[in-house]
């Protein structure tokens, strides 16, 4: 799942972390398809830029502790 | 994004269509439920938000599978009102799965009842905000949308996307579709909008930029409607990997002869051999990132 995509980097618009696999995993309570929080899921679409690109620096995070 | 406070999105991918949720004075309502697969994620989402409100109100824009396919799973946990497009009532009422395009596209959807339908004309209260219903037939005969004068705001479902619109059904069954999509832009064109928040992918507020976008690519599936089934293939075929995430190679020409709509678009448009016309769709979706191959599988890429 997204690899090959920086978030440093990317020029932006940042694009959505959604692959359409989208089932909580119920241990980690991350989407088991973007690995994202709920929080992050709902608070997407009105998250500014900035807030847009930290989600994505955090999914790389977890992809690389998982 | 700014919306109003009592409205959030949630953007979903491509199976499911994006939920919109409104949390007022006036109650709670959700907005298109997504695909079923997803259903245990949209009530998981619809809660978190709702921190322990109940939903009351439960509203469909149409009837696709990637629009109501949580509506069951969400009335199975809250005593939720249900509304959907009064065309659509007698088909939700029989169940009828051919008339609902399930069946004819392959996709599943869970049986779910209604309490309430709606139709062009009508207004409802969302958010504490005033909605008008308007027709927008083209993608879908029976489709409505939601706009708001007030916070000049249009929930769009699938006649407007940043990028186009969704198939142009109809026109896939010989039936009219194309000048209805036209007519239907042209109607929100003549709306004063400031952010359209559509079925699939962000919501947007370069709205001319998007008409311009989708009048001329309506235009261009108009010209030549063999265009209009050769994306449906695509878009079908597309749909039916992100549900699977993968399939046998071989066994793409056969999904493409026992799904009616693929033997519909192929008989009246295409008129190909199934092996064929899986040999061109795959190459289509590989070619535009949308699939690769890996041995004997065609893998979901995004």
């Amino acid at each position: 799942m997204h690899d090959g995509f920086d978030p440093l980097t990317h020029p932006g618009p940042m694009p959505s972390p959604c692959i359409s696999l989208c089932v909580m995993d119920p241990d980690s309570d991350l989407c088991q398809g973007c690995l994202r929080t709920m929080d992050e899921i709902i608070g997407w679409s009105s998250a500014t830029e900035i807030g847009k690109r930290a989600i994505w620096i955090a999914i790389a995070e977890r992809q690389r502790t998982a | 994004m700014k919306l109003p406070s009592t409205m959030q999105v949630f953007e979903r991918g491509w199976l499911s269509s994006n939920n919109i949720l409104f949390q007022g004075r006036d109650g709670t309502a959700l907005v298109d439920t997504g695909y079923h697969t997803h259903a245990a994620q949209t009530v998981a989402l619809v809660a978190h938000a709702l921190q322990g409100r109940p939903l009351d109100r439960l509203i469909n824009t149409h009837l696709h599978s990637d629009h109501c396919g949580g509506n069951a799973a969400l009335q199975a946990v809250h005593a939720c009102r249900t509304m959907i497009p009064a065309a659509e009532a007698q088909a939700v009422r029989r169940w009828d799965q051919d008339a609902l395009s399930f069946e004819a596209t392959g996709q599943q959807c869970m049986q779910f009842g209604f309490d309430d339908t709606m139709q062009a004309g009508d207004r409802l209260t969302l958010g504490e905000l005033d909605w008008q219903v308007l027709g927008a037939p083209g993608h879908d005969p029976h489709s409505l949308i939601l706009y708001c004068a007030e916070a000049r705001l249009l929930i769009s479902a699938d006649a407007l996307w940043e990028n186009g619109f969704g198939v142009i059904f109809p026109e896939l069954d010989g039936a009219s579709g194309f000048a209805e999509t036209r007519a239907t832009l042209e109607v929100i064109a003549t709306l004063d909008i400031g952010t359209v928040v559509p079925g699939h992918g962000a919501p947007f507020t370069d709205v001319r930029g998007a008409l311009t976008r989708a009048f001329s690519r309506a235009d261009f599936l108009a010209a030549d409607p063999v265009r209009n089934a050769q994306n449906a293939v695509k878009v079908l075929l597309k749909f039916l990997l992100l549900e699977r995430q993968s399939m046998a190679l071989v066994a793409v020409p056969e999904l493409l002869t026992q799904i009616r709509l693929f033997r519909d678009i192929n008989r009246r448009f295409l008129q190909l051999p199934e092996a064929e016309l899986a040999r061109w769709a795959i190459a289509q979706l590989c070619r535009v990132g949308a699939a690769t191959v890996k041995g004997e599988l065609l893998v979901n890429a995004d």
